[in-house]
């Protein structure tokens, strides 16, 4: 599955929120998306998934024309974690997760043993097995978020969607989210913001600021002291972290 | 493992036999609710003409019958009118649940989105105004007038709504609010410039609901339309737990709610106009009902569904008989008794701890 957005213009009400920015995700590949709040890293991704409708642009995944193709269609094949993920009425998390199955389903069809299996591996592999009978609202913002990435994978995308999914999460939640995600193994374009997950788990990185693609290559390529302020407007010095080897940072005003 | 999956075992087999337990709660009070009233006929009696009458005579002795009035009392008059109230329950909690889901809000009611002050306004100008003779409006009755009156204030809240993008939940709400407010102090001037005190008090009459003005003739109009709005939605349950979640979760679900929120909305303003034009306003049976129904089985609405629409009809049946058996001789509105109990009800599910809408 390969994801090629290319010209996304974004308008939301009279302000022009993206200008024409283009990414592109190579099969399986883990691609980041960077850039500071409000640079439009929210927006873009959601013109991609089909929440907000861009003005101009196209988005092909393999030869699916997502912009043109019916949510359900698209919701087959890509899988979506958001940011905000509140309701007022309560589910179960096993039935939170079951909705995962909703793309696959005829209006009329009932849920089969296969679609319980897949549940069932869905909450294994975000270590849920055991909240199955607990309510969802009850809780904490990590386990949420990692229901709703549990949803996600019962979706069996092809490829995934994660906007900032680790935002308010502690380390270790972060950690166990994007870890699940990058062993899944399929595509996935992912809003961050924190420039040390974005390095450690990025095959590649885009980073957007007001709206355009101002620089994109490897973390290694991206996550200069100079992009980084001109991107953030901090003073940054990076170095490799001794003991994990990856990128770090160190920012002052 | 195990206990998880005995647990659900037994909660399988609760809903059940809960399930059955109304459907034969209802049948009960149904035969109880046509034997009860100002001539009281023995329970046996009554479930004799009714099976005599609905197994076309193969079943049932109706030699027995004390009185011969009996058979009309129970088939004519009171027959019409458990089912109406069958109907009504069906159709309140029905639009309910599904309006809690349209605008992700659970102090949703059918009446949100204006319909009650259109309906209001229909049957307030119908009685108090009328339409000039001569005109083809002048055949129309108080029940046409506030049909269409929920109707155009229905549609007229789904278009405020949609202006300008989206039709949002808050925005549904508020539209329905705003109209509301507008049609409610139409009526007022109506109301308040009317020389007609028999014409107020029917007003105020109407208002409250009733259930007296059943009759066979009404009885298939409200039984398609509520009975249709039943069949359908007891087969949406994706799409309206995917509601619960919100525009955005249910778009990358492959949902569009808001292509299905105006088709909901349309739905249940016909179930519920047709409703209140037959019954006037019954409060509260389609606020509480989805909750209580939520409070026992979740928010799921695979099986939320059929547990509210039974809970519904057996709680408007009950209203029904107590709203003829309270006070001697008197039928008090039916929409009085919805409240009072309704209101109690309530508030003890929201004290009560550990309810969660639906957890």
């Amino acid at each position: 599955m390969e994801l090629t957005a290319a010209g996304m213009e974004v308008r939301i009400g009279r302000k022009t929120i993206v200008h024409g920015a283009s990414v592109r995700v190579k099969d399986k590949q883990f691609v980041g998306l960077i850039g500071p709040n409000g640079c439009g890293k929210s927006t873009l991704l959601k013109s991609i998934y089909k929440s907000l409708v861009p003005t101009s642009g196209s988005v092909m995944l393999d030869d699916l024309n997502i912009l043109k193709s019916s949510e359900k269609k698209v919701s087959q094949k890509m899988g979506v974690v958001g940011q905000f993920n509140e309701m007022h009425f309560d589910l179960t998390v096993e039935q939170m997760v079951m909705l995962g199955r909703t793309p696959h389903k005829k209006m009329l069809e009932a849920d089969r043993p296969k679609d319980r299996e897949i549940v069932e591996d869905a909450l294994r592999i975000t270590n849920l097995t055991e909240y199955k009978e607990r309510s969802y609202l009850s809780l904490s913002g990590g386990e949420k978020q990692r229901v709703v990435l549990a949803r996600t994978i019962a979706q069996q995308p092809e490829f995934m969607i994660l906007d900032e999914p680790t935002n308010h999460l502690d380390i270790r939640y972060q950690i166990e989210i994007l870890s699940c995600v990058k062993n899944l193994g399929i595509g996935v374009l992912a809003a961050l913001h924190d420039l040390e997950m974005a390095a450690h788990y990025c095959d590649y990185l885009y980073a957007v600021k007001n709206g355009v693609v101002y620089a994109h290559g490897t973390p290694e390529d991206v996550l200069t002291p100079e992009n980084i302020e001109d991107i953030y407007e901090v003073k940054c010095t990076t170095y490799r972290n001794p003991i994990t080897g990856s990128l770090g940072f160190a920012y002052s005003l | 493992m195990q206990k998880t999956r005995t647990h659900k075992a037994r909660a399988t087999g609760f809903y059940s036999a809960f399930i059955l337990a109304m459907a034969g709660l209802i049948l009960v009070s149904a035969v109880y609710s046509v034997s009860i009233g100002q001539v009281q006929i023995p329970f046996r009696q009554a479930m004799n003409i009714l099976l005599h009458a609905l197994s076309g005579g193969h079943l049932g002795s109706i030699e027995q019958i004390d009185n011969g009035s009996y058979l009309n009392i129970v088939m004519q008059v009171r027959m019409p009118r458990v089912i109406f109230a069958l109907l009504i329950g069906l159709g309140l909690s029905l639009c309910g649940t599904v309006m809690q889901a349209v605008v992700q809000n659970p102090l949703a009611d059918p009446y949100i989105l204006g319909i009650s002050s259109g309906a209001s306004l229909g049957a307030t100008f119908a009685i108090l105004v009328g339409f000039g003779s001569g005109t083809i409006f002048s055949q129309f009755g108080v029940a046409s007038a506030a049909f269409v009156g929920a109707m155009v204030t229905s549609l007229g809240v789904l278009f405020l709504s949609s202006i300008g993008g989206k039709a949002t939940s808050v925005k549904l709400v508020l539209s329905g609010v705003v109209v509301g407010a507008m049609c409610g102090s139409f009526s007022s001037l109506i109301i308040y410039f009317a020389n007609d005190a028999e014409g107020i008090k029917t007003v105020t009459f109407w208002s409250m609901g009733s259930l007296g003005s059943s009759s066979w003739q009404k009885v298939p109009i409200m039984a398609i339309v509520v009975l249709l709005g039943c069949l359908i939605f007891l087969f949406q349950h994706r799409v309206l737990n995917a509601m619960l979640l919100g525009d955005e979760s249910a778009i990358t679900l492959g949902i569009n709610l808001s292509v299905y929120r105006k088709l909901y909305m349309v739905a249940t303003a016909l179930v519920t106009g047709t409703m209140v034009a037959y019954a006037g306003m019954i409060g509260f049976v389609g606020l509480i009902i989805p909750h209580i129904a939520r409070g026992m089985f979740g928010a799921d609405h695979k099986r939320l569904m059929p547990a509210t629409l039974l809970l519904g009809a057996l709680f408007l049946i009950w209203a029904d008989i107590l709203s003829r058996t309270l006070v001697h001789n008197v039928e008090l509105p039916i929409g009085i008794i919805t409240s009072v109990i309704g209101s109690p009800l309530f508030i003890y599910m929201i004290v009560k701890k550990g309810y969660n809408f639906g957890g």
